[in-house]
């Protein structure tokens, strides 16, 4: 059923000729017509089957998507026609899921039809085969890159991607409407779709169905993106920091010194972490945005907490006693 | 923690309203509440989670709670489901207005 699709996210030849053309403007041309292909796509890695076609198959990794480029066919051509068939039977003995000729290169008929029979679809692109190989597997590895939902919401602060988190009703939507009203831009409320891309990015998306719809306890859902226009919303956004949110509690002892304490993870990634107890009276939105900055700040190469500690020793070490008033001003300026 | 699996028996599936009903009752309790759908799992208080598993009927979905009052909550939200949501006993009511 759709469950098993979700848990092992195989894509199937169809979809996989539709999304390249839709997704990645890469529009593959059959050559032979294949009801049932014999396997689908099971991973994010291509292969140009070379030594395959030579003869030898031993951890020939068949289950990948076969390239066939300029060399493979070459290599092909140069064969009279019974080595040829010999040579191509060697893949067509696997289940591959699917054989592309790129840079324009074609197979003979009768390999087409050693193809057709063995029920595996064979395409064609002009495309360069390292261009078309390089597009391919950015889509696969999309596909393939490992997912979750997460319960959140997700705003572009000054371009720093912070997903605010805690449990429900402590007020993460409220949060994201006042920074929205500020400025800030939503990608997504209560459900952000997580992706790991290579092994540390976490890029970050709002659902095809809900998109920038959000729920506002009290007032219903509410469309933020018909309310505050285009400039209010985004559609996905690298996850730098985590907000949690969490009821003041006077036990917990908060940071007072460092703004990052300790980490959150998301599939395997560990993020940098901002705890921020709720208190009344306190504005969530402004601490949110100098969060933002201060994170920006400490990219940038600057750290608060470092200037200040240098600041201090420097004092300590000059033996200076007492504090001056900090003013830097004339004797005659009166401001 | 304490698992369980319900299918949605009503015939309009996870719609608007029961999305609502689930959420208003899962809120009632302090356990946190995870509803999963194949790999997809949402917050069980988040009427936005609750809407995006997009359930039709026949769908099983597990529920799962972790808290003080898990067991109340879970038997609270399988009763719901078991009900359809108030959706699928006409005759039930009709029952109840001739008595």
């Amino acid at each position: 059923m759709s469950e098993a699709e979700s848990n092992a996210p195989t894509l199937s030849i169809d979809t996989f000729v539709e999304r390249l053309r839709e997704r990645a403007e890469l529009p593959l041309t059959p050559l032979n017509s294949v009801d049932a292909p014999c396997a689908s796509i099971q991973e994010d890695h291509l292969h140009r089957p070379g030594l395959a076609l030579a003869g030898y198959v031993e951890l020939f990794t068949y289950q990948r998507v076969q390239i066939l480029g300029n060399t493979e066919t070459r290599y092909l051509r140069h064969l009279d026609a019974q080595a040829r068939r010999e040579a191509f039977a060697h893949l067509t003995q696997f289940d591959i899921p699917c054989i592309i000729c790129t840079a324009g290169n074609s197979l003979g008929a009768s390999l087409l039809s050693m193809a057709t029979e063995a029920h595996i679809p064979v395409f064609q692109t002009d495309t360069p085969t390292v261009d078309a190989m390089a597009t391919i597997r950015a889509l696969l590895v999309d596909h393939f890159a490992p997912q979750k939902a997460v319960h959140g919401s997700l705003v572009d602060v000054y371009g720093v991607g912070l997903l605010l988190s805690g449990p429900s009703g402590i007020g993460k939507s409220e949060v994201a409407l006042d920074l929205i009203e500020r400025g800030h831009r939503l990608v997504a409320d209560d459900v952000v779709m997580v992706t790991r891309r290579d092994s540390s990015i976490l890029m970050g998306a709002g659902t095809d169905l809900v998109q920038h719809f959000m729920e506002v306890r009290g007032l219903g859902l509410v469309d933020i993106r018909a309310m505050f226009g285009i400039r209010a919303i985004r559609f996905q956004k690298r996850v730098e920091l985590v907000v949690q949110m969490e009821m003041a509690d006077a036990n917990t002892e908060y940071t007072r010194i460092d703004m990052i304490e300790g980490t959150h993870e998301i599939l395997g990634v560990p993020l940098p972490q901002v705890r921020v107890p709720i208190t009344p009276g306190k504005s969530v939105t402004v601490i949110c945005e100098v969060i933002a900055m201060n994170y920006l700040l400490r990219h940038y190469g600057y750290n608060p907490k470092e200037v200040f500690q240098q600041r201090l020793r420097d004092r300590i070490q000059s033996k200076r006693s007492g504090l001056q008033r900090g003013i830097h001003y004339f004797e005659q300026d009166y401001e | 923690m304490t698992e369980r699996t319900v299918t949605v028996t009503n015939q309009a599936g996870i719609h608007t309203r029961p999305a609502s009903i689930i959420v208003r009752t899962a809120s009632n309790f302090e356990a946190e509440i995870i509803i999963q759908r194949g790999a997809y799992e949402i917050n069980g208080k988040s009427v936005i989670g609750v809407m995006t598993l997009a359930a039709e009927q026949g769908v099983e979905l597990t529920l799962r709670a972790d808290g003080p009052d898990e067991s109340e909550a879970l038997a609270a939200l399988a009763d719901l489901f078991a009900r359809g949501f108030g959706e699928t006993a006409p005759d039930e009511s009709s029952a109840n207005d001739d008595s």
